[in-house]
């Protein structure tokens, strides 16, 4: 199957920093959840901020669709189908909950038609419909990144990119985050994230990455990866814990 | 009973012109983190052009107002432009931008010097001088009426940010810059226009206060100390809570003026100034400052 986006080869860090990534290649194939584990400092976040154009990619090539997109800005990465969630969740905390859906659809022309999309966005996300018009700083964590990740929603994007969207919440929210995933799967989003917690991601994960050192070590099906000698000895210590 | 309410009616009166003040201060801040220390310098270029078209053609200020205001912003553009939009990059931004901004205020405070003299002007239309009574309490004319113009242009203000797209976009930005801009908000372009409605504002502001005080060119450091103190009790960047502080303290400053003099009503401000930041860094709406 061709991948829909495919990262080669790519070196980047921050600023005139030492390189974070040092050829790290990552092939995102349709409709999947892929996860991207590591230990802390492998890269996992600034490869998704590289993709996304707010790093710069120094060497290698990263391409959607076949098409290279390396050097674009944020927004031209958003007009072509890739959203991304970083891992402060980025909503508007003093903006109520209807407006950040609707800044989620900022770069749409059509306002009758973001109008249509935040209501479809809401009966499929009742909470956000009950709490359209409380200020997003004052839901729950697990309300306020399934706010993250319906306002993605609104673009109708191919690829949602999240950052850790685990991180600070209890394991049953957890699970619901991973729930909405599937939702999105089922509209035919594809889904790439980067998990802290490895065990969790690759569960749920359909293709499981592991990176270290900024380079792929290897990859393959989550399922598969959870059990991968290999991921006992670098990244779970030698036994498999939670 | 009758002065106390005599004085309240003062202090609220005074209370819409620092806040229209403020609130162009407030949202540059919040949009571009610039302690803008050049903003009242500003408003005595607008209250210069008021007083300069009220003496030589006999235009009234508040015909003025909206030129002032479209003069002002285009001046903030070039100012974006020429000098802000550069320092955006900047690893020392904050400190450049206090620094900028002061430089700013000492070249304006120093043209107006040598244009115009340092002798104190007024405009006096009418209205300046004349007062309506209800009872015994007289609200004088001039400072109604730049109040209810400030109010009027305030609520102008947000309304749009409020329900337009590009309003909204301006909040965002304000709020979580990083976001805004991974959602397609051009945000050098929110930030050029914000720092034009910002002194914009400062113009509007400069003609009413043309007729309210009696101004010359250094004037505007005793301003940017009042300024400050509205800012910072509204919280930073919240307009919002600019224009609440704005009404609280010029009404404190009203009765500390009363009972005590009125050398000491402005130092209201200043002490204001002290206690909010000892007491709620935040001020009434701004955020908790992170310690991290």
């Amino acid at each position: 199957m061709s991948a829909l986006l495919q990262v080669s080869n790519v070196v980047a860090g921050y600023g005139d920093g030492p390189a974070i990534l040092n050829g790290a290649s990552v092939k995102v194939e349709p409709g999947k959840v892929h996860c991207i584990i590591g230990p802390n400092g492998a890269g996992k976040s600034t490869l998704l901020k590289a993709i996304v154009g707010m790093l710069r990619v120094r060497e290698g090539d990263v391409t959607f669709k076949g098409e290279s997109v390396k050097g674009l800005r944020p927004d031209q990465i958003l007009r072509k189908g890739i959203s991304f969630v970083p891992q402060e969740r980025a909503l508007f905390p003093k903006m109520t909950v209807r407006e950040n859906l609707r800044m989620g659809g900022y770069s749409m022309r059509d306002k009758a038609e973001l109008e249509r999309r935040i209501d479809e966005i809401e009966e499929r996300f009742p909470i956000l419909k009950e709490r359209r018009d409380q200020h997003a700083g004052t839901l729950s964590g697990g309300q306020q990144q399934t706010l993250s990740m319906a306002r993605t929603m609104i673009l109708k994007p191919e690829i949602v990119m999240l950052d850790e969207p685990s991180l600070g919440l209890a394991p049953k929210i957890v699970a619901e985050i991973f729930d909405i995933m599937r939702v999105m799967t089922d509209e035919g989003i594809t889904i790439l994230l980067v998990e802290q917690n490895a065990l969790m991601g690759l569960k749920h994960a359909d293709w499981g990455v592991v990176l270290d050192l900024g380079r792929t070590l290897f990859e393959g099906p989550g399922k598969e990866i959870l059990n991968d000698p290999r991921i006992q000895e670098l990244y779970l210590g030698g036994k498999k814990a939670a | 009973m009758a002065d106390m309410v005599q004085i309240l009616v003062l202090g609220l009166a005074l209370g819409g012109v620092y806040a229209l003040m403020g609130s162009g201060l407030s949202l540059v801040f919040g949009v571009m983190r610039i302690v803008n220390l050049a903003h009242p310098s500003l408003v005595m270029v607008g209250a210069y052009i008021a007083y300069w078209a009220f003496r030589l053609g006999g235009v009234d200020p508040m015909i003025t107002l909206p030129v002032a205001l479209v003069i002002l912003a285009a001046t903030g553009v070039l100012l974006y432009k020429l000098v802000f939009e550069r320092e955006a990059r900047s690893a020392k931004y904050s400190e450049m931008t206090v620094l900028l901004t002061f430089a700013l205020a000492m070249v304006v405070e120093g043209a107006l010097g040598a244009a115009f003299t340092n002798t104190q002007r007024v405009t006096s239309p009418d209205y300046a001088t004349d007062a309506f009574f209800i009872g015994s309490v007289f609200i004088p004319k001039g400072q109604l009426y730049s109040g209810i113009v400030s109010l009027t242009i305030i609520s102008a203000l947000a309304l749009f940010l409020k329900y337009s797209a590009f309003g909204n976009a301006i909040r965002a930005t304000t709020q979580n810059r990083d976001a805004a801009e991974l959602l397609g908000v051009n945000v050098n372009l929110v930030g050029l226009v914000s720092f034009a409605i910002g002194i914009g504002l400062a113009g509007a502001a400069g003609a009413l206060v043309s007729f309210v005080f009696s101004f010359f060119p250094a004037k505007h450091w005793e301003w940017i100390a009042i300024l400050m103190s509205l800012v910072v009790l509204g919280g930073m960047g919240s307009i919002l809570g600019t224009v609440l502080a704005a009404f609280i303290l010029s009404v404190i400053a009203a009765y500390v003026g009363f009972f005590f003099g009125a050398t000491w009503s402005t130092l209201t401000f200043f002490v204001a100034l002290f206690v909010v930041l000892l007491v709620r860094p935040q001020g009434l709406f701004g955020e908790k400052p992170e310690l991290a």
